[in-house]
This record gives structure tokens, C-alpha cells and sequence, in this order.
């Protein structure tokens, strides 16, 4: 039996009962709509989530001395430039980041506190969110320069600000203090108090002077593309064999469990929504075949085979959910579309903090979501039908010759 | 070849379980040759449906053998028997059944559809039977706005148009007012007498079985009369 004959008539049916498709139709692509736009909002914190993950001094990749981790201090570092940087295809690496980054303490006239005392090549950290924060001040100029970059929240707690002095005062490698004062060239405005409080920035040469070392502590490696490629990883571990190589992942647990908890959410959603619909396309298919008993009864008993029967129920399940996916899918890209710019979280900016989620959230609608749900919905539309198909089999030619 | 379309021998038909068993048909013996047209009568539960459905390989027999147009029922597979209903077999059911959402020469062509053949062939052919039954100028009106009578001729131009050797009906002026009833059998004439197709009706209605050219009473699942009517009205 003729494809198109089935279509056809499949069509028709679907319009026989017009206020009840459309009803149908509705509940589908706002269904479809309001998941591919959750999946835009919380692809958009995922992406948020790794960002800041990335920007807050990991990069993709950080090369760290064995035992760092466990153990920070400047005798836990490694020579950088002697083993030099592993060469690899294209342009798969954004840059390079050396650092030495020691636990220290920073004094001012009034306050004292503990912090991270991060030595940095100026210029390389485009990469991290150095690279685009607002400064209050003046950026470093150099890998040679004395002064110093605060956060804001620190600032505030040591009642300091730019042009002021403050000390820092850390272990050296022999583990005697080193100290040194310093002048403030300028105060950051990050994103989160805690990145504020935590990190005082100053030249890469500045520190490594102070602690009497040509050493660094950690190299982050940031990609060009998102997706972490394997072959970099690959490249990084052979050629720092003898050091330790970490993915931002590893050095972000928690953000990497909220980011792979983000793909197990949208699926959740997902079945949900989609779960909930599949029981009002049954009904309403099953209510379609008990309507029909007498013309599918007909159908058969005019030489219709069963399996003819069974691909019309599906046939006309699927060409439901096409309608009302595609429709779905156009409502939910105008909605992405419509908040695509961004939407102001400021108001939730503490909370969000602690999630690494950024205060503007903005929606990231991918293809590949968009496949995935398309996909899936008309597999459930296939699996709606399966039920109202068996019992459209059940007809017997017979049912159509009673009166 | 054999002039016979319909070959019944033993015809058993056994509804219910062992415990309560109604016995439907009870070894009926029936036949019906080319080109006549046979009323099938009997009061409600007589058998006359049932033998009706198993000429039609629409039921299968508890016992006994069914044969249409030489081809034997019995052996043949769910899909065999659709396939041989398609071909050979035309049904003029009691409540039209056409398909509400086509339109009459849709309804009519649906079944060549069915058949596989070509669009223009099936849309001329199916606009030929329905002109010849009066009904060409209501050929794109769906069901729903058709009377009761015009429904009946459509189902009963979707039955002839595939030129089946036994034609069906099971209470065909069921739901027919007197005058359309007879606008149908005279219909019906035609086709068998011009066309030589063979008809086979099952009826309660007087004025069905005046106008078929055999009768055959059924009482209690057995056939208690059979007689050849030399001059139908």
C-alpha cells in the first residue's frame, strides 16, 4: 500500500475534529518551546559556570609540580621556559599563562589578611579574567612591575585603595619569611567577593625576586574552542611528563559537577514535559481510533491490511507531532532570539556567586539540543502511538458490518 | 471453469465457549453461481449474517469449507484474505461506511488506491461509476453532506468500481426510506443484469428479497427453504 495514501488520509483525519487538533497542536509546541528554551537558559548558565571556572586563573589546562595541589607553597614549583611548550596543531591554544602563586598575608596601616599572592606576566593574562576586568588604578605594566592589583571586597576590608602601600608578607623556599611592601596601582571590580578577597596580582619578576626563585608554581593553557580536545591534554602530559596536568575540571569540582548536571537536567525537563504531553497524545489518538471503530472495520474488511492500519495511527501521530514540533521549535528560537542579548541577573548576584554563574545570563540555544529534542519528540510521538495502533489492529473487518 | 462464485460445504459456525456454545451455521451447504443475485433471509439469529461474513472472509468457519471464485477461505492467511477481499469481493454495508473526511469520488477511488492503480485511470473510472449511478454531480461533496440513499449509491459505486465477482451487502436499505429503498435495488438490478455482477444480500426487508432472483430462508443456523424466483419484481 501507497506511502502517500496513507499520508493522505492520515492528513484528513487529523482535521476532522479541528478544535481538538489545534488543542493538541498548542499543548506540543509549547511543549517543545518552553524546553528548548530552558535548555537555552541553562545552557547558558553551563557555559557561564565553565567560564568563570576557566577565567578564575585554571584556563582549560593548568601544569602544576607534583603535589602543589595538595601543598602550595613556592617549593612545590618547576622551571617553565627550559622545557618549553609542546608544539601543536593549528590553533587549538588561546595562550599561555605562567604564574607563581603563594599563600601570603597582606598588611595594611589597619587591617591584615590572608590571601593568594599571584606573581603574573601581564600581558599573558588575557586569558583569565585579569584580562578584561575593571580596574580602578592602573593595569600592571609588566612582568617587572612592584606594585600591586587588589580586589575591590579586599580593599574595603583593609581600608585601603590605589597609591597606598600595603606589605605582603610569604615563605620562601628555604621556608624563612620573605616581606616586601608594595604600592597599589590599581583595585579590580570581578565578578564575586570571593575572587576579591582572595588574589592580589603583581609582576611574575616581582615575586620570583622576593622568593629568590626563576621558578613558577602553575601554567594555565587556555584553548581557542571550548570543547576540551584530547590531543592537547595528550601533547601537555608527554611533554610535562614529570609534572602534574590538570583539566579545570580537576581543579573545579564542583563547577564541573554543576556543569555536567546541567546535560542530566535538560534531559529531566525534557522527559517531563515531554512525558506529561505523550499522555494527552494517547488519549487523544486512542479517542480517534474508538471514534473510527466502524471505518477501520471498513478499512479491513475492504482488503486494508493490519499493518496498513497500524502505520495510518502512526502516521497520523507523527505528522501531530511534526506540526506542532516545527511550530515549537519556531516559537522557542523567537523566544531564545528575543532574550538572546541577555538577561540581568544582578538582582540574584550573591546567590549566583556561589554557583560561578555570571549576573548577565545569557541563552545559548545549540543545534545540537535543538536535533536532540526535535529528535526525541518524534520518538515519543512514535511511542504514543503504539498503544492507539493496537487497539486500531484490534478492529475486526467484522465491526463494520454492524449497524 | 466453473460458473460457481460461492461453493459452502458443511458450513459450521460455533460463537461462545464449551461451556455455552450458539451454533451460528450448522453444516450448511450453499452455492451460488454467476450472475445471480441471492437474498439471504431469516429472522435475527438465523445464520443469515454469519454465512454472509464467511463468504466474505470477514469470519472464519469452526468446520466446513468456504470457496469464492474457486480460491478455498480456509487456507488462506489473515493478509491473504485481505488481499482476496480487495480483488474479488465488493461490500455494501448497512451504515454506508464511507470515510467522512473524502469526498464521494475520493471514497469511490480509495479502494483502487488500495489496489495500486495509477491516479488518472482510478479518477476516471471512479467519475464513470458515479455517473453511471446517477450520482456525477455530487462527486466532490463529502458524506456528511449527501442524503441517506446518495451515501448508499456511493458505497455502492466504492464496491462495484474495482468490478469484483461477488458483491456483499448485508441490510442495504436498513436505514433507507421505501422510495430510496427501491431507487437502490433498482441500482443493484442494473449491476447484475448489465454488468453480470453476482449478488449475494442478507435482508429482513420484504422488498429486498422481491427483487432477488433466488431466496434462501434460513432458520436456526440451517437453510430451510431455497428457491429460485423465475420472475423478480
Amino acid at each position: 500500500m501507497k506511502l502517500t495514501l496513507l499520508v493522505q488520509l492520515s492528513w484528513r483525519n487529523l482535521w476532522r475534529h479541528r478544535r481538538r487538533t489545534v488543542i493538541l497542536l498548542t499543548t506540543i509546541c509549547f511543549a517543545v518551546g518552553s524546553v528548548l528554551v530552558f535548555n537555552a537558559l541553562l545552557r547558558g548558565m553551563q557555559v557561564s559556570m565553565a567560564e568563570t571556572a576557566i577565567d578564575n586563573l585554571n584556563g582549560h589546562f593548568k601544569v602544576l609540580a607534583p603535589g602543589y595541589l595538595d601543598d602550595p607553597g613556592i617549593e612545590k614549583s618547576f622551571e617553565f621556559e627550559p622545557i618549553g611548550r609542546p608544539e601543536l596543531a593549528g590553533d587549538a591554544i588561546q595562550g599561555w599563562a605562567p604564574r607563581v602563586r603563594v599563600p601570603a598575608v597582606i598588611r595594611s596601616e589597619r587591617e591584615t589578611r590572608g590571601v593568594q599572592f599571584v606573581g603574573v606576566v601581564p600581558g599573558s593574562e588575557e586569558i583569565s579574567f585579569l584580562g578584561d576586568v575593571a580596574i580602578d588604578g592602573e593595569y600592571l605594566s609588566g612582568p617587572d612591575d612592584r606594585r600591586i592589583l587588589v580586589g575591590q571586597a579586599l580593599a574595603q576590608q583593609l581600608e585601603t585603595g590605589v597609591g597606598r602601600r600595603v606589605v605582603l608578607i610569604t615563605q620562601g623556599v628555604d621556608g624563612g619569611n620573605r616581606e616586601s611592601g608594595y604600592r597599589i596601582a590599581g583595585v579590580y571590580d570581578a565578578v564575586g567577593e570571593g575572587i576579591e578577597k582572595a588574589f592580589v596580582f603583581t609582576g611574575l619578576a616581582t615575586v620570583q625576586e622576593l622568593l629568590s626563585v626563576d621558578a613558577v608554581t602553575e601554567v594555565s593553557v587556555r584553548l581557542a574552542e571550548d570543547d576540551q580536545n584530547p590531543s592537547v591534554l595528550n601533547s601537555l602530559t608527554s611533554t610535562f611528563s614529570d609534572l602534574d596536568v590538570r583539566t579545570w575540571q580537576d581543579l573545579e569540582p564542583q563547577a564541573a559537577m554543576m556543569y555536567e548536571m546541567a546535560d542530566t537536567t535538560v534531559a529531566i525537563w525534557f522527559l517531563i514535559v515531554m512525558g506529561a504531553l505523550i499522555f494527552g497524545i494517547v488519549n487523544t489518538l486512542v479517542t480517534a481510533v474508538m471514534e473510527r471503530v466502524r471505518e477501520l472495520g471498513m478499512l479491513r474488511a475492504i482488503g486494508m491490511r493490519r499493518g496498513a492500519v497500524i502505520a495510518q495511527v502512526v502516521i497520523e501521530s507523527m505528522l501531530t507531532m511534526t506540526i506542532g514540533i516545527s511550530i515549537g521549535v519556531v516559537l522557542g528560537t523567537l523566544s531564545y532570539l528575543w532574550l538572546a542579548d541577555g538577561i540581568d541577573l544582578s538582582a540574584f548576584a550573591e546567590g549566583l556567586e556561589m554557583t560561578g554563574v555570571k549576573p548577565e545570563l545569557v541563552p545559548r540555544l545549540w543545534a545540537r539540543d535543538v536535533f536532540l529534542v526535535v529528535g526525541l519528540s518524534l520518538v515519543l510521538g512514535i511511542l504514543a502511538s503504539i498503544y492507539p495502533a493496537q487497539r486500531a489492529v484490534k478492529v475486526q473487518p467484522l465491526d463494520a458490518m454492524r449497524g | 471453469m466453473s460458473d460457481l462464485v460461492v461453493e459452502c460445504l458443511g458450513l459450521t459456525r460455533v460463537y461462545g465457549d464449551d461451556a455455552v456454545p450458539v451454533h451460528a451455521l450448522q453444516g450448511v451447504d450453499f452455492r451460488v453461481t454467476k450472475g445471480e443475485w441471492t437474498a439471504l433471509a431469516g429472522p435475527s439469529g438465523s445464520g443469515k449474517s454469519t454465512l454472509l461474513h464467511l463468504v466474505g472472509g470477514l469470519d472464519r468457519p469452526t468446520d466446513g469449507t468456504v470457496a469464492v471464485d474457486g480460491e478455498k477461505l480456509n487456507d488462506l492467511s489473515e493478509s491473504q484474505l485481505s488481499d482476496l477481499r480487495l480483488r474479488k469481493v465488493g461490500f455494501v454495508f448497512q451504515a454506508y461506511n464511507l470515510i467522512p473526511v473524502l469526498s464521494a469520488v475520493e471514497n469511490v477511488e480509495f479502494i483502487m488506491q488500495l489496489q495500486g492503480i495509477e491516479p488518472p485511470e482510478r479518477h476516471e473510472r471512479a467519475l464513470s461509476v458515479l455517473d453511471q449511478l446517477g450520482l456525477g454531480d455530487i462527486g466532490e461533496r463529502r458524506p456528511g453532506e449527501l442524503s441517506g440513499g446518495q451515501q448508499q449509491r456511493v458505497a455502492v459505486a466504492r464496491a462495484i468500481v474495482t468490478e469484483p465477482v461477488l458483491l456483499l451487502a448485508d441490510e442495504p436499505s436498513a436505514n433507507l426510506d421505501s422510495a430510496t429503498t427501491l431507487e437502490l435495488l433498482a441500482l443493484l438490478r442494473t449491476i447484475n443484469e448489465q454488468r453480470g455482477v453476482t449478488i449475494v444480500t442478507a435482508t429482513h426487508d420484504p422488498i429486498v428479497m422481491g427483487h432477488a432472483s433466488r431466496r434462501v430462508l434460513l432458520r436456526d443456523g440451517r437453510i430451510e427453504s431455497d428457491e429460485v424466483v423465475s420472475s423478480p419484481a
